[in-house]
């Protein structure tokens, strides 16, 4: 069995169908069905999000600390490295620990586009792809093929009016600045300023090039993140102009 | 570290849109065209997008016209520029071949003149599109009637360069319009047939594309496009059955399984002969349905899908699965009613078009690109040839 083949039947497939089911029971409507599957994902990655939220909040809480060591061994890039490993060991925080959700999602992206493609038939060769793909559940059966239409969307096509891709945009960098802790070293800060601005800009700008169904994904699952992150961190983070955090000039 | 985060954030956004371009959903359409004959020359399209007219006795390439490329627009693994799908199956008619095209933008109609593939009108003009073509176009009485992806039916007058003379979006019972119509339309009595995904047969008059009275619904969407035989309409659905319609009526006259469902969508339109509907399903069974009753008279398993229509060559019944294997049945054979096909015959590529069969030869353009054509009395391929053009 292929690597193709295993992806299909362990991710690609259930996926499929589950939105496809959805789809059906939500009276027809795919963006709902996408939605539901948002919120699924973001359920069953709950115990890894819970963890990336620890580690956020942890992160957040050793600021001070860091800001200290910062403005300690500024200029020592490899000293400053070796005291803030030292600090994350003694405080038992893994700082990449709370990129792993990201990863985690990753296959489901795919699976997902994979999914909306299929699903809305957006080529013949999908549609007849299809018919090797659906699982012999009535919901199923009765539900092909679906509509591509939600609210002002074809969700097989881009958002032709760039709302999405502005929703996708601003919705990663409000997650992104509630999490992104500033630094007292400039050129840090300067990278983490441009990251935090380029990750939205680069989902919004693919946003205008993948299906809205996809972006759709994305806009839900940071929407989730931002009010996840309020209610478990307890605030808005580093979002809230004022924070203590902040570095002070 | 900081560092580390963003490269490693970096690295799995990379990784996952390069998984989305690369892996993909199948997003480009390839094109299934299937293959003419015509006073000797085999006429297909291709699956880069050009329609090939190939001498059948010379076995030489009389000519190769590219329709039309366009940028993809895609990321990482896609090429720079896209040729146009073709799923439509080349029609020649006086000196003329008539082909419809599929791209991410729409769709058109051409007219290539059938000595040298000039290009001699198309629909719509000035780079125009309508919506993607996929179903095959039906021509009467100089009327060429086009069904699109913009749920529209167009009706373009062949003898004036494809002038348009009425196009008729069809509309659903709510009045909103369907996504797509990709089913080929079929002219019958005055009258243009047109299945939708959404269930529905509609009638619409060949003069002025108004919707006749009659129409039909059905919960599930149709698979396959209409054939008509005395005026019952045979069509596939999504729900795994084959339905006969008779028209005027609101109800099925039958529907093929009765109780439980065939193992997969009937996709491939029928085909009906002295009574016998032979459908063609994707479970891998070729069905033989008397057409008045229903009733199984016997099914043959394939064992592979079975995409393209069957079609009968006189007494022979001819049906390619979609691994590549053609299968004949002689009709008046002792086997015919034993499901035993007569030839057997593997030609070692996928085939998902349309093909046809004349003069003892079964012309096939496989997903390899290549042509085959398959001798019959002999059980074997005759002769191939490549679509594909080198370099």
């Amino acid at each position: 069995m292929s690597f193709i083949e295993v992806w299909h039947l362990i991710i690609g497939n259930p996926i499929l169908n589950v939105l496809i089911a959805l789809s059906h029971i939500l009276g027809g409507h795919f963006g709902l069905a996408i939605i539901a599957l948002t919120v699924i994902v973001r359920l069953v990655s709950w115990p890894l999000t819970r963890r990336q939220l620890q580690s956020t909040k942890a992160l957040q809480d050793m600021q001070p600390k860091i800001q200290e060591l910062q403005k300690k061994y500024g200029k020592n890039q490899q000293k400053l490295q070796q005291e803030m490993m030292k600090l994350y060991k003694e405080a038992g925080v893994n700082p990449l620990g709370c990129l792993w959700p990201m990863l985690i999602q990753l296959p489901v992206w795919i699976a997902l586009y994979q999914a909306i493609m299929r699903a809305l038939a957006t080529t013949p060769e999908n549609l007849l792809d299809l018919a090797h793909r659906l699982y012999s559940w009535d919901v199923v059966r009765q539900a092909i093929p679906l509509s591509s239409g939600f609210l002002w969307l074809d969700l097989g096509k881009p958002d032709p009016y760039w709302i999405l891709a502005i929703i996708v945009g601003g919705t990663m960098w409000a997650q992104q600045k509630m999490t992104t802790a500033p630094s007292v070293d400039p050129r840090q800060q300067s990278t983490a300023r441009m990251m935090t601005l380029m990750m939205p800009f680069m989902f919004g700008f693919l946003t205008l090039m993948f299906p809205s169904g996809l972006a759709l994904y994305w806009a839900v699952s940071n929407i989730i993140g931002i009010i996840t992150q309020y209610f478990v961190a307890g605030g808005w983070g580093y979002l809230k102009i004022g924070s203590p955090f902040q570095p002070r000039q | 570290m900081k560092y580390a985060q963003i490269v490693f954030l970096a690295v799995i956004c990379l990784l996952g849109l390069l998984g989305i371009s690369c892996i993909g959903g199948g997003t480009q359409p390839g094109g299934w065209a299937g293959v003419t004959v015509h006073d000797g020359i085999v006429y297909a399209g291709t699956l880069d997008g050009r329609v090939v007219a190939i001498n059948a006795t010379s076995r030489d390439l009389q000519w190769s016209r590219p329709i039309v490329t366009e940028p993809s627009g895609g990321l990482a693994c896609d090429p720079a520029a896209v040729p146009a799908a073709i799923y439509t199956t080349p029609i020649v008619v006086g000196d003329f071949i008539y082909v419809g095209i599929y791209t991410t933008h729409g769709g058109r109609m051409y007219a290539l003149g059938i000595s040298d593939g000039e290009v001699i009108w198309e629909y719509p003009k000035g780079g125009a599109y309508i919506g993607a073509i996929v179903g095959r176009t039906d021509i009467d009485n100089g009327i060429m009637y086009v069904t699109s992806s913009d749920s529209t039916v167009y009706a373009l007058d062949i003898n004036r360069n494809g002038l348009e003379e009425w196009k008729s979006e069809v509309l659903d019972e709510k009045g909103e319009r369907h996504e797509k119509l990709w089913a080929s339309p079929v002219v019958h009595n005055g009258a243009v047939y047109v299945s939708t995904f959404d269930g529905h047969i509609y009638a619409l008059s060949v003069e002025t594309g108004e919707l006749l009275e009659w129409s039909f619904k059905l919960e599930a969407g149709f698979a396959s496009s209409p054939v008509i035989y005395e005026d019952t309409i045979f069509l596939g659905s999504f729900d795994r059955h084959l339905y006969a319609v008779k028209m005027g009526s609101d109800v099925p006259l039958w529907k093929f399984p009765r109780e439980n469902p065939a193992g997969n969508w009937f996709w491939a339109s029928p085909v009906v002969n002295e009574g016998i509907v032979y459908a063609g399903c994707l479970d891998g069974k070729l069905y033989a349905i008397e057409a008045k009753t229903g009733e199984k008279l016997w099914d043959f398993n394939a064992g592979n899908p079975i995409v393209s229509s069957p079609v009968l060559m006189g007494r022979l019944l001819i049906t390619v699965d979609e691994s590549g294997t053609v299968y004949v049945f002689d009709l008046d054979g002792e086997l015919a009613n034993e499901a035993v096909p007569w030839r057997t015959i593997p030609i070692g590529a996928d085939v998902r078009s349309s093909f046809c069969a004349h003069e003892g030869l079964v012309y096939i353009r496989g997903e390899d690109n290549w042509i085959y054509v398959v001798d019959v009395d002999r059980g074997q391929v005759s002769w191939s040839f490549p679509l594909t053009i080198e370099g």
